[in-house]
């Protein structure tokens, strides 16, 4: 039981916020494991960033327990946020500071000991890249900068659990890219909840992703896991050379095939069904290996010809634009 | 303790950082020094007591009034609108701490800020041609009035700032506060003359002003401004945290 326990950096179960006329988060239950990088997605307002200001102790529950590192967030508060590093969404930086003397405050509010003080500044410098712009003033630092600074000032006290709210927000691609690259190396230090509302930035990220949506999470699970579950049966897209009447229902009888569609050719003589042409088919099979090689092997046989043959990807978007049309759905009859 | 420390040097640095603090001083001891200088010419045809040459100008006490509401209607207000609030309070920190540390940062900053004025007894006691001719009781007892009256103001105006996001709304509800506080003998009609009348006697801080100036120490408003220093810090204590409840 206890080393249960000692697994679990976050455990949330049933938590709920109301606003004066609004539920927020709507008795909602996770946990996250030690050392896990997950990833909350969801539209904005699905209240990702309520549940974080719960997490750190800024907001309390309505209803629900939040423990961090086996701590109540409400009961032992001061204790828990010492183990939290938390990058809110807007990055509120004193602009009048230079970056040192504004990580040095922090640290120094955070508990940070006066003789490991200089140690951990370079060490979160470094690993935010932020030696270059160390004297300067933080009002006038470049927005990518801005974020290392509060990147850097959520790592001061070397916490044990990183919440970053939205932590690519406003910034530039590569800017994008850097901070992602520094996210992923934090990752083997430190337990990360994360939220975003860019698919792809999740999909690269996490190694776990809860979809919420209106207040609920309405999927938890690995990127590639999430896809599998929501994309249907796999898909085979083929593009084939011969007359589609004669194509179309070999292909439906190949074994492990459940349907095919013809997506209509490019070539100007696809329209005519029995004269070869190029076509794109769509398979939706049971198992995308075996379809893809039966395909193969039915148009070697039938010497026609083939130039291409792929299994059809779905990213985040599909199951999310998916998940959450289902949740306006239902959201609409009550 | 600590941590309050840390905070505090850190709100009293930002006063000194913004354009604002010198601003502040650099007007309130002007418009001090004017109003010093017209009562030492008044004092030539009528005879002033020093409490009245140090404090007895109401201008002098417009801009005590003016230069608290300044002071005090950014601290809490300008971290909520930029967020920083957040930020802070997300650290391992206790509302209770980040109050207090405010709330000494304003009140050190309001002393140095009135500490020059210290410079008109030393003016005075240069030009007066007798020692006896000057009473040093009335000068402690009416900086101490000062000081905790001016407390007493910087704790309400750290409430009305604690209460909304945008300074101007805080400095108009400090300064109309403070105003109130300190006019309230003026209001007195409202009481009838009755038990009313007597209350806004005794919260007036003007007639406070006039006992401590003469070097009559009376403890009931020292009683009065503690009391509602605590008050409304615990108050905006409880606005602080009422983000949890909300």
């Amino acid at each position: 039981m206890q080393s249960d326990t000692d697994k679990r950096m976050i455990q949330v179960s049933h938590l709920t916020k109301r606003f004066a006329s609004t539920v927020a988060i709507d008795d909602v239950s996770f946990e996250v494991q030690r050392g896990e990088i997950v990833g909350f997605l969801g539209p904005n307002g699905a209240g990702k960033t309520t549940t974080m200001r719960i997490l750190t102790g800024y907001l309390a529950a309505t209803e629900g327990r939040v423990f961090i590192d086996g701590l109540d967030v409400f009961l032992q508060s001061l204790e828990v946020r010492r183990r939290i590093g938390y990058l809110p969404e807007t990055v509120p930086l004193y602009p009048e500071l230079r970056v040192d003397e504004y990580l040095t405050f922090r640290a120094r509010l955070k508990g940070v000991p006066r003789r490991k003080l200089r140690a951990r500044l370079e060490d979160v410098k470094e690993m935010c890249g932020l030696n270059d712009v160390a004297r300067r003033i933080i009002g006038q630092l470049s927005r990518g900068y801005w974020q290392r600074v509060g990147l850097a000032d959520s790592l001061i006290h070397d916490p044990e659990l990183l919440i970053l709210d939205e932590p690519t927000i406003g910034l530039d691609p590569n800017q994008i890219r850097a901070v992602r690259e520094l996210i992923r190396n934090l990752g083997r230090r430190y337990t990360i909840l994360l939220s975003t509302h860019i698919l792809s930035e999740a999909e690269m990220v996490c190694q776990r992703v809860m979809i919420l949506h209106r207040g609920k999470i309405i999927a938890s699970d690995s990127p590639a896991a999430l896809m599998g579950l929501f994309q249907g049966n796999p898909c085979v897209v083929a593009e084939i050379f011969g007359p589609r009447d004669a194509v179309l229902p070999q292909l439906k009888n190949l074994a492990g095939v459940a349907r095919v569609s013809c997506q209509v050719g490019s070539e100007p003589l696809a329209g005519a069904g029995s004269l070869p042409a190029w076509n794109r088919f769509r398979i939706e099979a049971v198992r995308d290996e075996e379809a893809r090689a039966a395909v193969f092997d039915m148009v070697a046989q039938n010497r026609w010809a083939l130039r291409e043959l792929s299994v059809e990807k779905r990213n985040l978007e599909d199951v999310f634009v998916h998940m959450t049309a289902q949740g306006e759905t239902n959201g609409d009859n009550p | 303790m600590m941590v309050i420390f840390i905070l505090f040097r850190r709100q009293l640095t930002a006063y000194f950082f913004s354009p604002m603090a010198y601003v502040t001083m650099v007007v309130f001891l002007t418009v001090a020094g004017l109003s010093f200088c017209r009562l030492i010419s008044q004092s030539m045809e009528e005879s002033l007591k020093i409490g009245d040459l140090l404090f007895g100008s109401m201008l002098f006490w417009l801009m005590v009034i003016v230069s608290i509401t300044l002071i005090t209607m950014q601290v809490f207000a300008e971290e909520k609108r930029s967020g920083t609030l957040e930020s802070l309070l997300t650290a391992p920190v206790t509302d209770t701490q980040v109050v207090a540390a405010k709330y000494a940062a304003a009140l050190v900053f309001f002393a140095i800020m009135c500490a020059p004025t210290a410079l008109y007894v030393v003016v005075l006691r240069l030009f007066t041609a007798t020692l006896e001719g000057m009473d040093l009781v009335p000068v402690v007892t009416g900086y101490a009035m000062l000081m905790l009256i001016g407390a007493f103001f910087i704790a309400f105006g750290l409430f009305a700032s604690s209460l909304t996001r945008s300074q101007l709304v805080s400095a108009m509800l400090g300064f109309g506060g403070i105003s109130l506080f300190f006019f309230a003998d003026t209001f007195q009609f409202l009481g009838h003359g009755g038990f009313g009348s007597r209350v806004l006697d005794y919260l007036s801080s003007v007639q406070h002003m006039v006992d401590y100036t003469q070097g009559i120490v009376d403890t009931r408003p020292v009683v009065l401004y503690l009391s509602g220093i605590v008050f409304f810090l615990f108050a905006a204590v409880k606005v602080i945290e009422s983000r949890q409840w909300k």
